[in-house]
């Protein structure tokens, strides 16, 4: 069974019960994640610890909202590695961002289309 | 109750706007520091303000940086919206001036919790702003009337004579004093008296420009000061007040009274530079002739030695000099 990206309750606890909300957080999530995605990928490859800080916290904040705990503290991680200069391990630390992110975006997806009808 | 909302990250600021406004808050939403310091610096801005941390032009502590260094303005209740939870993040956070501070994600509760404490410290805030303008309207007016006291009445003349001298202009000086007051009071009262007091007060505030100032200067006298005043109409001004004060009778709660007030007048740059306290002296030497003479009628102070020169004004006006 595939593990929800997305704690729904705790999203629907934080819109305070408001669906249209909820949704529209998730429609923002979808414009925005693939731009801040391509910015933090392109951190990671120049081993720009600075910019790898300030796309991985701005990620953090946006999965941190949505209540995509496992993405969130991936993006977390990257932005502590960022911090401790450890550049090294950005690749290994991206490719397991990378794995959760598309997981989550392809529910997202599912979702969205499925509210849609 | 007005928020302001800063953060840079969309669904953050959207999640934030939906929330406050679903409490009631009326927002305004911006998406950097420089944005959102500008708008809290602004005279009329909002009061509360949601600031997140890390932000472009200007992060969350640097606009409670810049809040905290206007003076004289209304206190703003910030809380800085972070996801830095170290304790010297939180030690700077708070030493930037921000008065809270919550961890991201945010329970909606919570912060509309920490919201109301800042409005109960806004409140507080604003209750000590009304004591003390009640304190600073008691210290400076006349508690029955509510003119200007004796003291500021003072001082605003005195600074007005200064104006006037500087720009060679004149500032015309009335002292009237109620006609038989004693008999009114005694005949009617001192409630009846207070009443008169009041209305007399009242009539000359009507009388005069938004710009003159009227004060109480003792028991039943009155100071009145007509700035930037054109000297060929100092006494009709005076004259003019004379009947508005005279024209009708007050209504008190024991009855109808007929008033009447003397003045001496004195137009300060026929007196070159002479203190606030001569000048005083002078125009109450007027008025203690315009009572002598009959009472309800003005006499003007003129300097020794021009009392026999001849005038450039009005016959009128020479006619009814002291």
């Amino acid at each position: 069974m595939t593990k929800c990206a997305i704690d729904l309750h705790e999203l629907l606890l934080r819109v305070e019960g408001d669906r249209a909300l909820m949704q529209d957080l998730l429609s923002l999530f979808k414009e925005e994640f693939p731009q801040r995605y391509q910015a933090l990928r392109e951190a990671v490859e120049s081993r720009d610890a600075s910019r790898v800080i300030s796309e991985a916290h701005a990620l953090k904040g946006m999965l941190s909202n949505l209540a995509a705990g496992e993405a969130a503290e991936a993006s977390a991680e990257l932005e502590r590695l960022g911090r401790n200069k450890e550049i090294a391990k950005f690749p290994e630390s991206f490719a397991n961002f990378e794995r959760i992110a598309k997981e989550l975006s392809r529910q997202v997806a599912a979702y969205m289309a499925e509210v849609s009808g | 109750m007005r928020i302001l909302i800063a953060d840079d990250e969309l669904m953050s600021r959207r999640l934030l706007e939906k929330t406050m406004q679903r409490a009631g808050y009326e927002v305004t939403a911006v998406e950097n520091g420089r944005l959102a310091a500008d708008a809290l610096c602004k005279p009329e801005g909002p009061r509360l303000a949601l600031l997140d941390w890390i932000m472009p032009e200007l992060d969350g502590p640097g606009v409670c940086r810049e809040v905290r260094k206007r003076k004289d303005q209304s206190y703003v209740y910030m809380i800085l919206l972070t996801s830095k939870e170290r304790k010297e993040d939180v030690v700077a956070g708070l030493g930037s001036g921000a008065d809270d501070y919550l961890t991201k994600p945010f329970d909606p509760e919570e912060l509309k919790a920490r919201l109301r404490t800042g409005t109960r410290i806004l409140d507080l805030e604003d209750r000590l702003i009304e004591a003390r303008e009640d304190m600073r309207f008691q210290a400076t007016h006349d508690a029955l009337t509510s003119l200007w006291n004796r003291g500021v009445i003072m001082e605003l003349l005195a600074r007005e004579l200064t104006r006037s001298r500087r720009e060679a202009k004149c500032t015309a000086i009335l002292l009237g004093d109620l006609d038989h007051f004693k008999n009114i009071n005694d005949t009617y009262g001192h409630l009846a008296g207070d009443e008169v007091l009041k209305e007399t007060a009242r009539r000359l505030v009507s009388s005069v420009r938004s710009y003159d100032f009227v004060g109480r200067f003792g028991g039943e006298e009155f100071l009145v000061t007509l700035n930037n005043c054109d000297p060929a109409f100092g006494l009709a001004r005076a004259e003019k007040i004379g009947k508005i004060i005279a024209d009708q009778p007050v209504e008190t709660s024991a009855g109808s009274i007929a008033v009447s007030m003397s003045f001496g007048l004195l137009l300060s740059q026929e007196w070159g530079y002479l203190s606030v306290g001569d000048l005083l002296h002078e125009v109450d030497t007027a008025l203690y002739a315009a009572k002598a003479a009959g009472r309800n009628c003005i006499k003007v102070a003129v300097p020794k030695g021009q009392q026999d020169a001849p005038f450039d004004r009005s016959t009128e006006l020479m006619r009814r000099r002291l």
